[in-house]
């Protein structure tokens, strides 16, 4: 920490003209205010997670140092694979829908084939102003099985709907709290990427006499790929760190939504009611690496799918 | 900008050290737990000094009791030297979560807090609150019905002074007994024979639920049932749920699951409050708190409902347990312990305190109160113009002793969905599931550095 | 680590779209609306929409009504008056207070990061300094931190400092923004032509004069689609607040609303307030609908700014 403070930047750089070498200088003060809330809000708190994985404290005879025990149990830990392998799966399965419908909605918008886009973009992006916490209170009355809203409609059409809070259709629920929550939000970025298309690009295309959607796939869909990138690494993040949604449900569907549900909720469980703080911050820097591998392997993918 | 893998290594040696240099500083002084505790140097007189001292002192006090503050304002009105700052700090676990965070960080506590009987032994083995015993009030037991005393116990002292308590009680709808001509169950077997009647005549309704998350009240039920299966000797812990109550309950239920008698359902939320609002549920067994939960939530239902003392195993012979319940324990690192203890005993034992906090919906724990002819004969409109609090009182006679809760149990009631409850949702036999259960909190005891076994 | 710097990476590379004013006007003359396009986006409208009015029109029943009516149309009594009246005055009027908070908490929490974010975003892409490629990659590799690892350090941290159950609390983390100064970064070096730069300083004006004077301005719209991000995050932050905050008086509307929801849950005459916290939540809502409407057109062309790279 003290490195990066100490090399705090001579106060008389602010001269004009000042050359290359003075202005580097200039440019770490512009960066100082961010990095020291960064140091003090996110990576001292890092490192001190870091710290307290390689401890152990138990209710009777304290604390003491445990090496790399914590890793090795966590590695090895059922509940964490199980948890794991559900944000896994719910990012495979969600994430691609979510981007698909934020896809659709983007070209649809920019197609120039709708009325009133402007109304549609901001509507749909509208349920990004719903905090999780309360879209999950408010889905989770709409999905009650025996009152819920769906149960209503359902038994009003006559159709029977299904329970979304047992085990097989939770995940699901879940994924539409997530999806509405943020279509809108995917939908923006990937639109404003596309409005940033330079105009030659289309003239070519009108010239080829490419139709819509030939211009789709060959202009615009390659055009999007870095903005895909990003709503893709914000997904692999969101899918990793889900936690509101699934926790607020529990109330409503305690043995289905474990306590372990998903890697966060294990992590947050094993800390506050287990008082295995020390074990709590090995899992949840496994989480964090897996993250980061996870979203590394997209951006591979996406790099490889370039050439 | 791609990092290459020597620089990638840079970094994770700068981490490194920076690592080094936060252990360093924070020297492993998060311990917390292992000073303080007891409070061996107030003594009753203390107490008493406490109430005519000199100066303002300021008590922060922690509960989620509804409708708690006009109790706490006749106590600050009557004592301006001792003013107490009352905070819902969070329900239950919630509280519970940054009592000990406070409790860890060494910081923030307050001077006093609500703990349920059930989490009292974790806080009281990490020496964090004030023994009675230590501080000269151990002879308040003959304040408090039997089994409050017996639930604040932890170890080798009383560790909250009792404040409510939760018999269980049978709360039913007499208007759907009534119309199928069948009387409140006062046994298991009438129990099982009105369920059936119940389903009979409408395959959608059940004669209660059963929250699958809730090990609250499955460790009611057992201990109804006389089970017994927690057992703690200092740190020697034993975790059993092979006992015949424990066998008893599980059988039981197992029929009322795989026959559907029952509703497996989360319990407190707008659809268990809707299906007692329906008649879906005809019944509800739990604490003797519940009557302002049920007045409030479905007032529409007012009129239809009685209370009842449980069914019990074995006719003739009555046998209840607790549910819920909380004491006021006071926090060994307080800076005001006299003061604190002054306004916890006077919230638990003096009569106005108590019959605010009945006026309040709490069932109370004091025997004084229980004897009141006035307590005993208020009629409820609620409850059809029924003496209530008569069977409450007979419910909270009949508690039978020796119940333990576990010096891990905030933890090991967090993995009971994950384990128990998973035998309740997919009505598979429940002592499986409690076999499950049993050996996750076992791991986990041992992990702590209990000693637990499984006999 | 090494691999996440690679995520949004390559800021040298050359900026292969020409962002410099060359966009296609609003609609194009050759389409035609086409009506199956419309049908698909209405349901997708549906889809967003129907939820929030399930929430307007349940914000206008009693706790009774919601019991006994048909979730998507109201109730006899329509109570949205009196749920207002009650939602400001219940518990004392705790609610405002939490409304109070929430602003101020993402208020100060979202400029104060916004402006770091564009001081330190600009910093990053206009200077070069040694250091400034592990400033990148830490900032980006931070995004990928489980908020859980973070809460029990940070609140043991915090109580050591004495900033526990403040506003403090809730404020400093939300300043820290990785993601905010990541789009401020990539903003800076697409809109703020170094040639301008050249020519203020040859004026002979100071490096802040210059950020102020003349790249501020060209960096607004990446500053409000921060903002709004920054903003909406602490707006809608619940897990922070919820392990930080003791009392009540200091909770933001998140922990609050969710607090009144669990209420029902407790023992003894404790009022089930579902119509509170229908109503809470779309008192909750609407302000910032009405930020995202107010700054529509900022943040659309700021947005793009962190898209089109790679």
């Amino acid at each position: 920490m003290t490195s990066v403070t100490t090399s705090a930047p001579p106060r008389k750089t602010r001269r004009a003209k000042a050359p290359p070498e003075r202005r580097e200088w200039t440019g770490l003060a512009f960066v100082l205010p961010f990095l020291a809330v960064f140091v003090f809000a996110i990576v001292a708190p890092l490192f001190y997670a870091v710290y307290l994985s390689f401890f152990q404290d138990r209710l009777v005879g304290g604390s003491f140092f445990a090496g790399f025990a914590n890793y090795a149990q966590a590695l090895t830990d059922p509940l964490l694979h199980v948890g794991l392998g559900r944000v896994l799966l719910f990012f495979a399965v969600q994430v691609p829908i979510m981007l698909g419908l934020g896809l659709f909605a983007a070209l649809a918008i920019d197609s120039g084939r709708l009325r009133a886009k402007g109304a549609f973009r901001i509507t749909l992006f509208l349920p990004y102003a719903v905090p999780s916490v309360v879209a999950a209170l408010m889905w989770g009355y709409m999905y009650g099985n025996e009152f819920g809203l769906i149960r209503q409609i359902g038994d009003a059409i006559g159709v029977a709907t299904p329970d979304l809070l047992s085990a097989s259709w939770v995940l699901v629920a879940i994924g539409n709290i997530v999806t509405w929550s943020f279509v809108g939000y995917n939908m923006l970025i990937l639109y404003s990427s596309l409005r940033s298309i330079p105009t030659e690009l289309y003239e070519a295309a009108e010239i080829d006499g490419a139709g819509a959607i030939r211009t789709a796939f060959s202009i615009k869909l390659p055009a999007l790929r870095p903005a895909l990138l990003l709503t893709t690494i914000f997904s692999v993040i969101g899918s990793f760190q889900l936690f509101n949604e699934p926790n607020v449900l529990r109330a409503l569907a305690p043995t289905t939504i474990s306590s372990y549900f998903t890697p966060n909720m294990y992590a947050y469980n094993l800390a506050f009611n287990g008082q295995q703080y020390n074990y709590s911050a090995a899992v949840a820097i496994i989480v964090g690496a897996v993250t980061v591998v996870v979203a590394a392997l997209a951006q591979r993918l996406s790099r490889a799918g370039e050439k | 900008m791609r990092i290459t893998r020597a620089r990638g290594a840079a970094v994770t040696a700068a981490a490194l050290t920076l690592t080094l240099t936060l252990a360093a500083c924070s020297g492993g002084s998060d311990g917390g737990s292992s000073d303080g505790g007891g409070g061996g140097d107030v003594t009753a007189a203390d107490i008493d000094a406490a109430l005519d001292a000199e100066g303002t002192t300021t008590l922060q006090y922690w509960s989620w009791v509804p409708n708690l503050q006009p109790t706490v304002d006749l106590w600050n009105e009557a004592h301006p030297n001792i003013q107490v700052e009352l905070t819902n700090a969070g329900q239950s676990a919630d509280q519970y979560t940054k009592l000990q965070n406070a409790i860890k960080a060494g910081s923030g506590a307050p001077d006093l807090a609500q703990i349920e009987y059930f989490a009292l032994p974790q806080f009281a083995l990490g020496e964090s609150l004030v023994s009675l015993d230590d501080v000269g009030l151990s002879d308040l037991e003959s304040d408090f019905t039997a089994s409050a005393w017996e639930q604040v116990a932890a170890g080798d002292g009383h560790y909250a002074f009792p404040q409510d308590t939760g018999p269980m009680v049978m709360f039913y709808r007499a208007d759907i007994l009534e119309r199928l001509g069948v009387e409140a169950p006062t046994t298991w077997d009438e129990f099982l024979t009105v369920a059936r009647a119940i389903k009979a005549d409408n395959p959608e309704n059940f004669i209660a639920s059963i929250d699958p998350g809730d090990a609250g009240g499955v460790d009611s039920l057992i201990w109804q049932a006389e089970g017994r299966p927690f057992s703690v000797e200092g740190t020697d812990v034993n975790i059993s749920f092979g006992d015949e109550g424990t066998q008893k309950f599980a059988e039981l239920w197992d029929t009322l699951i795989s026959e559907q008698l029952v509703d497996v359902a989360g319990g407190w939320n707008d659809a268990f409050w809707r299906s007692l609002d329906s008649g879906r549920y005809a019944m509800w067994m739990t604490g003797a708190w519940a009557p302002g939960s049920l007045e409030t939530n479905i007032p529409s239902t007012a009129g239809s409902w009685k209370a009842a003392t449980m069914p019990v195993w074995e006719a003739g012979t009555p046998a209840n347990a607790e549910n819920g319940g909380s004491g006021t324990a006071v926090l060994a690192k307080s800076e005001n312990k006299a003061a604190a203890l002054a306004f916890a005993r006077w919230l638990s034992t003096d009569s106005e305190a108590v019959q605010a906090q009945v006026d309040a919906g709490l069932f109370p724990s004091t025997s004084s109160i229980m004897a009141d002819t006035d307590f005993l004969g208020a009629t409820s409109d609620f409850f059809g113009g029924q003496a209530v609090n008569e069977v409450f009182v007979q419910a909270s006679k009949d508690v039978s002793s020796g119940w333990q809760y576990l010096p891990f149990q905030v933890y090991a009631n967090s993995v009971f969905g994950d384990t128990a409850g998973q035998a309740f949702s997919n009505a598979t036999p429940i002592a499986d599931g409690l076999t499950a259960w049993q050996d996750q909190i076992t791991t986990y005891g041992n992990g702590q550095g209990f000693k637990v076994t499984n006999d | 680590m090494t691999q996440t710097s690679t995520v949004q990476a390559s800021p040298e590379a050359p900026v292969k779209k020409a962002r410099t004013g060359r966009r296609r006007p609003a609609s194009s003359s050759r389409a035609r609306t086409s009506p199956t396009l419309s049908i698909l986006m209405t349901l997708m409208l549906l889809y967003a929409v129907v939820p929030l009015l399930w929430l307007v029109i349940n914000s206008t029943k009693t706790n009774g009504g919601l019991f006994n009516s048909f979730g998507l149309w109201f109730a006899d009594d329509f109570a949205l008056g009196e749920n207002l009246t009650k939602l400001f005055s219940y518990q004392g009027g705790i609610y405002s207070n939490w409304l109070l908070n929430t602003v101020l908490y993402a208020g100060v929490g979202g400029i104060g990061a916004t402006i770091l974010a564009t001081l330190g975003g600009y910093g990053l892409a206009k200077f070069s300094f040694p250091g400034r490629k592990w400033v990148l990659a830490g900032v980006i590799g931070a995004m990928t931190v489980p908020l859980t690892a973070l809460a029990v350090p940070t609140f043991l941290m915090f109580s050591r400092l004495g900033l526990v159950n403040t506003a403090w609390a809730v404020i400093i983390p939300a300043l820290a923004s990785p993601f905010g100064l990541y789009l401020m970064y990539v903003y800076s070096q697409d809109s703020v032509p170094e040639s301008l730069l050249e020519a203020a300083r040859l004026d002979g004006a100071s490096e802040l004069r210059t950020f102020l004077s003349v790249s501020l301005r060209l960096l607004t719209p990446g500053f409000i689609t921060v903002l709004l991000f920054t903003v909406v995050a602490t707006w809608n932050n619940y897990f922070l607040p919820l392990i930080m905050l003791t009392d009540p008086k200091l909770y933001p509307l998140t922990v609050g609303l969710n607090q009144w929801s669990a209420q029902a849950g407790s023992s003894g005459a404790s009022e089930p307030v579902y119509n509170l916290v229908l109503t809470g939540s779309l008192v909750a809502i609407v302000p910032l609908i009405i930020v995202f409407l107010f700054l529509q057109r900022y943040w659309q062309s700021g947005l793009a700014a962190g898209a089109v790279k790679q």
